[in-house]
């Protein structure tokens, strides 16, 4: 046996070195050259920026009032530096650094904040939401949105897995719903048919209606992520829970749900970054979100054909900032992660 | 009798349920007569009055609203059978270069699907129709002798003519689920145990047929679940068609609402249209899962 074993070895060996894998390391290259090569030529001669570069506080605001425009450029500017202060926690040495629930609370503090900043009140004019635009949109319907879509998902989720058969059946019977249609027809509804179900007196402003459809929608998907978390607990939690004589809701509440959800964090940070980029298709239903603004800007005769400046400018906010959600997820889970361990004296 | 508590917690829902519902339908039927519209279908048979950009069945706009989302409902159709297929192409063709032998092939593979799944497919959509295609030029060149002629009035592909607006939407929702399909190969490809790899490369088979002969037929029981809900996913995503102006289900569902004002009825017409769709694909996925996966695999 021992002797066979170089021959196996060698062939193995002689996979990686096929010379087709040599060729096609080379056409790869000759590819990778081409694209580097024409990039790089239309940067010189053929792109024009003016486009991106006359625009910025439009990209940034919409069409927010100007005087009052150093409002939603202040909440930019705070969202950043938690970002900042998120993303440099491992660098700050251990006395300085906050703490991760601490840094949670800001976070979810940034939502009213910027919301108040936004329209008004408390001393502020106020500014209808109809002037709201940019990136400033793109992220407000994203924050709240995901605020309200995380505990409809949980309570569908935990609908879905109840003993009670009715309320398992609705919370089946909305989730799997809403997963078949598209995004798009929840959106429709949520402008043009969520009105005609409420009272006449009640008029609620289309940003509303969307961050509605928008939570609508993405529960369902939240439901089936929580629910994920919920089937990699051990039964064997709860009967331990029960036994030391935590009742039903308590038994939820302090030890499935704390484990489901950290186990959720993965698949939720995906649902909170595909939210974000789904809020572009407010541009098809008329808000003046980042794509929206860009859209209503290609109209303008004096930037005719400047499509492809103005979508690689898109597609890098859009990577920047997914990118960054991404990264501050999974900070969070990390200091959870060594927070959760702490906690447990060994 | 007495009954148990979760009894009567069901009970309560039951009513708080019905009443909200109750509550719904009896707006919606305020609001209904207020704006005196009542509910009916009978727009559905009068003239659309409309012009649909392209149509496989003869259309003209005198032809009934009934027949106009049909040709639509083909529309979507057609766009989702093709691009189904090219993404799959695309999708296993990445999935498989990123456990490839090649470390260039396997980062070009990686930069493909983490670019693709960072950027909105809108964008993405509205890229290939404005840049891509409507910056083709307007005299057809052909790059590959006379298989393949493009311009910005439309693509031919070996005698068939494709529009720009189909080419753009095929394209883009291929590109885009391409590289969720692509991750979906990984993972299965990832399922099947290190020692089949070298099993068949130390037997000196060749990547191809290995893949193809013993490490697919191994990891296609963990794949196909996730790629039919890729494809589900293909189609939801296609509704996103009206950006560019194709005429899909959701593009014609839209402009019929605008025109009869019929939204309730409109909107319930393009829900249960899609729910065919949806259906169509996952009969389509059952009958695959039949063929492709042996009888002793199957869960």
């Amino acid at each position: 046996m021992s002797g066979s074993r170089p021959a196996y070895r060698k062939r193995l060996l002689q996979a990686r070195r096929h010379p087709l894998q040599t060729v096609l390391s080379l056409v790869i290259l000759a590819l990778i050259a081409w694209i580097v090569w024409s990039t790089a030529a239309w940067l010189v001669v053929g792109a024009d920026w003016s486009v991106v570069t006359e625009n910025l506080p439009l990209f940034a605001v919409g069409s927010y009032p100007e005087h009052e425009r150093w409002r939603p450029l202040l909440w930019l500017f705070l969202l950043c530096l938690m970002t900042a202060t998120t993303l440099l926690q491992p660098l700050i040495s251990r006395p300085w650094r906050i703490h991760g629930l601490a840094l949670s609370w800001a976070w979810l503090a940034m939502l009213p904040i910027g919301l108040l900043l936004l329209a008004g009140g408390a001393g502020l004019p106020m500014v209808s939401s109809r002037d709201w635009g940019g990136l400033t949109l793109t992220v407000l319907l994203t924050g709240f949105s995901g605020l309200l879509a995380l505990p409809l998902g949980i309570l569908l989720a935990l609908g879905r897995r109840s003993n009670l058969t009715l309320p398992r059946h609705l919370c089946r019977l909305y989730i799997d719903g809403l997963r078949a249609v598209p995004l798009i027809a929840v959106l429709f509804f949520g402008q043009l048919l969520l009105p005609l179900f409420l009272p006449v007196e009640i008029e609620i402003n289309r940003v509303l209606r969307a961050v509605v459809a928008f939570a609508l929608f993405a529960a369902a998907y939240v439901a089936e992520d929580v629910r994920g978390g919920l089937q990699a607990i051990p039964g064997t939690q709860r009967e331990a829970a029960a036994a030391l004589g935590l009742g039903p809701w308590q038994i939820q509440r302090l030890v499935i749900l704390p484990q489901a959800l950290r186990v959720a964090v993965p698949a939720l940070t995906n649902q909170a970054i595909g939210l974000l980029q789904n809020t572009s298709l407010m541009a098809i239903l008329g808000l003046v979100e980042l794509l929206g603004i860009s859209r209503s800007l290609l109209a303008n005769p004096a930037y005719i054909g400047r499509h492809l400046e103005t979508y690689i400018w898109l597609a890098g906010l859009y990577w920047l900032v997914c990118t960054a959600m991404a990264l501050m997820a999974r900070q969070l889970e990390r200091q959870g992660k060594s927070s959760a361990t702490e906690a447990i004296p060994s | 009798m007495k009954w148990k508590r979760s009894r009567w917690l069901e009970l309560a829902l039951v009513v708080v349920v019905l009443t909200l519902v109750g509550i719904l339908v009896n707006n919606l039927a305020v609001n209904l007569i207020r704006t005196g519209l009542g509910l009916s279908f009978e727009w559905l048979w009068q003239p659309a009055g409309f012009a649909l950009s392209e149509h496989t069945l003869p259309y003209q706009p005198g032809d009934s609203t009934a027949w106009a989302l049909l040709v639509s409902w083909l529309n979507s159709l057609r766009v989702i059978a093709c691009s189904i297929v090219l993404a799959t192409v695309l999708g296993v063709g990445a999935g498989a270069a990123r456990r490839s032998l090649n470390p260039l092939l396997r980062q070009l593979a990686g930069l493909y699907v983490g670019l693709i799944r960072q950027i909105p497919l809108l964008l993405q959509l509205l890229f290939w129709y404005f840049v891509a295609f409507l910056g083709l030029p307007s005299q057809p060149f052909a790059p590959i002798g006379t298989l393949i002629s493009l311009s910005n009035q439309g693509v031919g592909i070996l005698g068939l003519n494709l529009s720009v607006e189909f080419s753009a939407v095929l394209v883009g929702l291929s590109v885009f689920t391409g590289a969720a399909i692509a991750e979906v190969v990984r993972g299965g490809l990832d399922s099947v145990p290190r020692g089949q790899w070298e099993a068949f490369r130390s037997l000196g088979i060749n990547e191809g047929l290995g893949l193809r002969r013993v490490v697919l037929p191994q990891a296609l029981p963990a794949i196909l679940p996730a790629l039919s809900s890729q494809y589900l996913n293909l189609a939801k995503n296609s509704t996103l068609a009206i950006a560019v102006g194709y005429a899909d289900l959701y593009a014609v569902s839209d402009t019929a609402i605008t025109q009869t004002g019929r939204a309730i009825e409109g909107f319930l017409i393009l829900l249960l249209s899609f729910l065919a769709l949806n259906l169509l694909i996952n009969g389509g996925m059952q009958v695959l899962n039949r063929i492709v996966v042996h009888p002793a695999q199957r869960t």
